[in-house]
């Protein structure tokens, strides 16, 4: 269950991207209005807007976090064709008595010609790296040979994906049999048909990025692009955001196996397609462990994906961004009024008007076909029965009125294994 | 790629417009082009071109070379050309060297040339047509002047200096302008340009307008109603030019509005405003811009709104019917703004283009300051030229560039950044926390909702068309929230809990499996207890209890490098014991694995384990699939199954003292051999026993014949390794390290190094995440990876002070070289610290952590009285 809080973000135009950093306590938010606000979790859980300051002179689409180990850093891209690395300065100084800390820009990466659309730092075990792609088609890879010296970046690596790029994604397994790995999507809306979505790997002879794997299906315009965080897993998972939310497995095929020198080949499986948001997906997150992921779309809402232990993927959480509560029947629009007259309580029992609480949807009675009963399949017992991933689908066939009264809070994993 | 197949047929009253967007080649790279008021016709000049195009419909037809004559005059390389909006046959260009030309297209003569004004020093920057007279004619040149011509006589009419008047002032002196009409001033001060300098105390010193008959006064002399009509005029942040030097004028334009008005901009951020019946002075003065302001540009219906573009990358718009220059809008570019044009019929959007690194023209709608309205990306070069095709027409934008074409662009084939822009913001947080920033309007309301059909930006489906009537909806503007995720559901804090209460190390292996179990019982994980459980079963059956009470050397017996060695004390051996051993049991796992290449469930068991000790026994007992999955059922032979078994025999020689050992039962002991001697991790055809398996236990199914027999933990080595590739698939490496810890040596051969090495790594960043470093610096301890054992060797040196001397430590310990004194006494208690040390950087004091956090509670100066305020963070 969740509970949301609002924050005043103050931002002028839109906001593109939220990042937390390593440990979870801060956030950094960017915006169209040409800046980068930084935001502390306080005691209280609150959170305060320790930094807001222009950082280009067009929109930023992203901004970054590095590992802690290299400092307080941030990197961020924009619309202006750059991109630039940012760090947090300790000591005292008027901001400070104002809680207000500063940051300064350590280096303004200018090689782009178009706007750069994503930046991402490297693994930390890889050192301090970081890659940018942008609209022209070109994946730029950045190291700072002396971690201590953030003005000082080195273009290593120019990858020409021919595609204007719009996301990428480090493949974060620290594992030595695991190569580094960037998985690049475009948003090229041209009619003609390309793969969106590319995977390039290094290799250790010839020192170069080279192309790994091209995912054919994808042939939408992609706008995100996530590996999930490895955990010691063998195989690497990446989450698609395009006109749907799709999740694919990458199993290195043994090395042994495949002609030596050449790039990993991959086994490549798409586990999981929802296109419950029926509409443009705009974002995908995964969560520490990689597990759950997180999709946003125009359709304004987060859903919240989760796999069995049978690799099957279902809906575990639909939240609204406004804060109102989201069932299975408010997807088709209709008005519920025994649910919403319900949320009035619940958000005074939590002392806060801008507190909104968001249930998972409740557990009826496992029914064939009934939405929700296939939440008692993440639960161990086999045999498992293979349904339908479209929940909203079926949902769809039973509008039934007494559910909706059924309101009662739920966890649909009573269990935590493996999340 | 330039070509985009649409058209658009514009009604504009009588008249309409047609065409797409199209390009033609130039011979010459372009500086400007302008547009004849029949919307048919567009003149392109540039250094070394000077054409008339006609717009048709499908392409640009060159109608005119106005170039002409054997040997090309420098009158004819232009910076600037002007098409006059009432007469078709004019024209004016603005010459590199300082001419102003202007051109008859009714000339029966192929030279057009029309009249010759040579009258500036230097480039003329721009050139420009009053709206409504015929016959007047403006410059602006590089010399800092601009000149108004009448085109019936030869000389200019008048002559405008861009001279500040505040020349030669100290920077920081404010210039007190008044901009009312001369009719409110009383008799004595009835003059326009009334100004005063500040401060008063200096005599007050005026530029080239004390040509002018207003005497100047200071302020204090001034009524209180007079000075609250004055305005400061600020200084440029780049101090007045030398006196007598003009500042170069990068743009002159008529007012649309008010006949006598023109504004004129200058290199140093000025914009000026004039009466052209005036040229003594400039009606008024105000800094726009941070630098040059390239250009400006009269709103065609706003009277008085006036847009300025400069190389600080803004255009700003300006309202001046204000009696003072009041800024309304400020749009911020990417790069120096070097034209700027309002867009017929829509009243607040407007196109720029750079002359530096960006080739591409935007149109801003100025309410939204910072994301352009739409983009038009052809040009491979700078653009230096835009004009709108047609003043009442919003979708024709011609455009030439230095990259030597000239191009038309329908707007609505412009590509549309704002579209573009991804809306939403989402990033999970630590413990399950979900931050999501979505565009207000896709939130607010179930009709943000677009239902999906191809591509959203698609032309054909989806193309949101920008329409000139739409209503501007208001800033786009984001909102955020954290989703905060409640404890239990799904939430990371199991993580944080486990991680803080497992025992890894440090008691016998039951009890540790025990303690874990419960841990994970306790919060909700009935999976993981339950694996626990199973895992002492297997490993510390009952009938192994005492046998495997010896085994909390599991960390111990690792970090010395020796292998478990269960049912020996390392002291009780020889010394050259334990590195044989080693030896020996390196060569057992070497092939250990390769007979677990072979089947992952080879075992037999012998009930009568005593007497087939060496394994020379031939076995014949069945035993199911471990998977369950399959029925195979397996008859080995341990002598064909290991041919090269005799080899591992000598390793028992090894252990001469195995059977005087006599406290255990036999049962036990024996099976403590197995698990201890190398030949017996080889999974090979020794007796072992098993305890009874509870039927409960699910995951292998065992017949009930074999109830009561026993088996070696290794006989499910292969299973648990399998386990612990399993949890860590999902996702849970926290489980598959912590049972790899407890386990050690039992499954850790089993494992290659790498993906321990993986695991190790995955995990101890988790727990750095979570800001875990206690368990974190554990499981570096507790691990044999060397890769991981090294990660908390580097940078353990601390350079510590004598608190007492004050000068650096030697590697000696506690006490000082010099003053020989314990340097660790707590400046509190003054007792020597163990344990927890925490001292101050600056003076060097400190003491128990518990003492200074208690004792800076209530005073912030050092405990020891040395008078340093310490802090505590």
């Amino acid at each position: 269950m969740f509970v949301a809080r609002h924050i005043a973000a103050d931002h002028k135009d839109l906001i593109h991207d939220v990042s937390f950093d390593f440990h979870g306590r801060r956030m950094a938010t960017c915006s169209s209005d040409q800046s980068v606000k930084v935001w502390d979790k306080s005691e209280s859980g609150d959170w305060h807007c320790t930094a807001s300051w222009k950082t280009h002179s067009g929109s930023v689409w992203r901004v970054t976090w590095a590992h802690p180990e290299f400092g307080q850093v941030l990197a961020s891209c924009s619309f202006d064709r750059t991109a630039a690395v940012w760090e947090e300065i300790v000591g005292e100084s008027n901001d400070k008595l104002r809680g207000q800390s500063h940051w300064v820009k350590r280096t303004t990466l200018v090689d782009s010609r178009t706007s750069v659309t994503d930046v991402k730092f490297a693994p930390k075990h890889m050192g301090l790296m970081l890659a940018t792609c942008s609209a022209d088609g070109i994946v730029r890879i950045y190291e700072a040979p002396d971690v201590m010296n953030l003005s000082q970046w080195s273009l290593q690596h120019e990858i020409s994906c021919k595609l204007s790029c719009s996301c990428i994604s480090w493949n974060p397994s620290s594992s030595r049999a695991h190569s580094p790995m960037i998985a690049v999507g475009s948003d090229d809306s041209s009619p003609n048909a390309m793969a969106k979505v590319q995977i390039f790997e290094y290799s250790e002879n010839t020192r170069k990025y080279a192309k790994a794997e091209t995912l054919m299906t994808v042939t939408d315009p992609v706008h995100d692009i996530a590996f999930a965080p490895n955990l010691g897993r063998s195989f690497h998972i990446l989450a698609v955001a395009t006109k749907d939310v799709r999740i694919f497995t990458l199993k290195p095929v043994r090395k042994e196996l495949t002609s030596s020198g050449g790039p990993t080949k991959f086994e490549i499986h798409i586990v999981a397609q929802f296109d419950n948001h029926n509409s443009q997906v705009w974002r995908v997150s995964w969560n520490i462990t990689g597990t759950v992921l997180a999709s946003s779309g125009d359709d304004g809402c987060v859903r919240l994906w989760k796999a069995n232990y049978m690799d099957n993927w279902k809906c575990t959480g639909i939240l609204k961004g406004n804060g109102s509560p989201v069932n299975g029947n408010s997807q088709q629009g209709n008005s519920n009024p025994s649910l919403g007259s319900n949320i009035p309580n619940l958000q005074n029992s939590l002392n806060g008007s801008s507190s909104g609480r968001y249930f998972f949807p409740p557990l009826d009675s496992p029914r064939a076909g009934s939405r929700w009963s296939s939440y008692a399949q993440l639960l161990p017992p086999p045999p498992l029965i293979e349904q339908s991933c479209d929940a909203d689908t079926a949902s769809r066939q039973y509008p039934h009125p007494r559910r909706r009264s059924l309101s009662r809070p739920l966890n649909p994993l009573p269990e935590n294994e493996g999340v | 790629a330039m070509e985009k197949m649409s058209r658009v047929t514009t009604a504009l009253g009588g008249s309409a417009l047609t065409g797409r967007t199209m390009h033609c080649h130039l011979d010459a790279p372009a500086n400007a082009i302008s547009v004849c008021r029949d919307a048919a016709q567009v003149v392109v000049a540039g250094r070394s071109i000077f054409k008339i195009y006609a717009i048709e419909d499908e392409q640009f037809v060159e109608k005119l070379n106005l170039r002409v004559g054997r040997k090309p005059s420098l009158n004819l390389s232009c910076a600037d050309v002007v098409w006059h909006q009432m007469d078709e046959n004019l024209l004016a260009t603005a010459a590199t060297n300082g001419v102003v030309v202007t051109w008859n297209l009714g000339r029966p003569s192929r030279n057009k040339q029309d009249q010759l004004f040579t009258e500036h020093k230097r480039t003329v920057n721009k050139v420009c047509f009053h709206p409504t007279e015929a016959h007047v004619l403006l410059s602006g040149s590089q010399d800092g002047f601009m000149k108004c011509f009448d085109l019936r006589r030869k000389d200019s009419v008048s002559t405008f200096s861009g001279e500040a008047p505040e020349a030669g002032r100290a920077d920081g002196e404010v210039l007190w302008v008044c901009h009312r009409p001369p009719d409110v001033f009383p008799e004595s001060t009835k003059k326009v340009g009334l100004e005063v300098s500040t401060p008063p105390s200096r005599p007050p010193r005026l530029g080239r307008r004390q040509a002018c008959d207003s005497s100047p006064q200071s302020l204090q002399g001034l009524p209180p109603w007079l000075l609250s009509l004055l305005e400061p005029l600020t200084f440029s942040p780049h101090g007045p030019p030398p006196a007598g030097q003009s500042e170069s004028v990068r743009d002159v334009q008529f007012s649309i509005r008010d006949y006598f008005t023109f504004a004129s901009t200058f290199e140093n951020g000025n914009v000026q405003l004039w009466d052209i019946r005036r040229p003594d002075r400039c009606e008024r003065m105000f800094t726009a811009h941070n630098g040059p302001v390239f250009c400006c540009d009269w709103h065609p219906e706003d009277r008085g709104w006036l847009a300025t573009g400069g190389r600080d990358k803004m255009v700003k718009v300006w309202d001046m019917t204000t009696h003072r220059a009041k800024e309304v809008h400020c749009v911020q570019t990417i790069a120096s703004v070097a034209r700027v044009k309002w867009r017929p019929e829509c009243r607040h959007h407007l196109a720029t283009c750079s002359m530096m690194v960006d080739h591409n023209i935007y149109v801003w709608d100025v309410r939204r300051p910072f994301v352009p309205a739409a983009m038009f990306e052809e040009h491979r070069d700078v653009t230096t030229g835009i004009a709108w095709r047609h003043p009442h027409d919003p979708s024709f934008l011609l455009s030439g560039s230095k990259d030597s074409t000239l191009c038309q662009h329908l707007f609505r084939d412009a590509s549309q950044p704002v579209e573009r822009a991804n809306p939403e913001g989402l990033c999970y947080g630590l413990f399950g926390d979900l931050a999501f920033a979505a565009k207000e309007s896709l939130v607010a309301t179930e009709s943000g909702r677009k239902p999906y059909a191809g591509d959203r930006r698609h032309p054909i489906f989806f193309k949101r068309k920008l329409d000139p009537a739409e209503p501007f909806v208001g800033l786009a503007s984001s909102a955020l929230s954290v989703f905060e995720i409640e404890p239990g559901s799904g939430s990371m804090s199991w993580f944080v809990d486990t991680a803080e209460r497992y025992a890894l190390a440090g008691r016998p292996l039951a009890e540790l499996c025990d303690h874990n179990a419960k841990v994970a019982r306790e919060l909700g994980r009935n999976q993981v207890a339950q694996t626990w459980t199973m895992l002492r079963i297997i490993y510390c059956s009952p009938g192994l209890a005492s046998a495997t009470s010896l085994n909390h050397s599991v960390g111990k017996g690792s970090s010395c490098g020796v292998p478990l060695m269960n049912s020996f004390n390392l002291k009780d051996m020889a010394p050259g014991l334990g590195s044989e051993t080693r030896l020996d049991r390196s060569k057992g796992d070497t092939r250990s694995d390769t007979v677990l290449l072979d089947s992952s469930a080879t075992l037999i068991t012998n009930e009568d384990n005593e007497e087939t000790e060496g394994s020379d026994v031939p076995a014949d007992y069945l035993l199911g699939d471990v998977e369950g999955e399959e029925e195979e059922l397996y008859l080995l032979d341990p002598e064909h199954a290991h041919p090269e078994e005799p080899e591992y025999v000598l390793p028992q020689e090894a252990f001469p003292l195995r059977h005087e050992i006599v406290d255990t039962p036999p049962g036990p002991e024996h099976l403590q051999d197995k698990a201890d001697s190398p030949h017996v991790s080889g999974s090979e055809a020794d007796a072992a026993s098993l305890a009874p398996v509870d039927s409960s236990f699910s995951l292998i199914s065992i017949p009930h014949a074999l109830y009561d027999t026993r088996l070696p933990p290794d006989f499910f080595s292969a299973l648990v390794c399998d386990m612990l590739r399993f949890y860590a698939e999902q996702g849970d490496v926290q489980m598959a390290v912590s049972v790899l810890i407890v386990l050690g040596e039992r499954v850790r051969k089993d494992i290659d190094e790498q993906t321990q090495e993986h695991w190790y790594a995955s995990y101890i960043d988790l727990l750095q995440r979570f800001c875990l470093w206690n368990v974190s610096n554990q499981v570096v301890k507790l691990s044999t990876s060397r890769a991981i054992s090294c990660l908390n060797q580097a940078s353990t040196t601390l350079h510590v002070n004598c608190s007492h001397c004050k000068r650096p430590m030697s590697s000696r310990g506690w006490v000082c070289d010099r003053c020989h004194r314990c340097a660790s006494m707590c400046a509190v208690c003054h007792h020597v610290v163990k344990g927890l040390f925490v001292w101050c950087q600056g003076c060097s004091h400190g003491g128990h952590l518990q003492h200074i956090m208690k004792w800076l509670e209530g005073s912030s100066h050092c405990p020891a009285g040395c008078g340093h305020l310490c802090e505590y963070s």
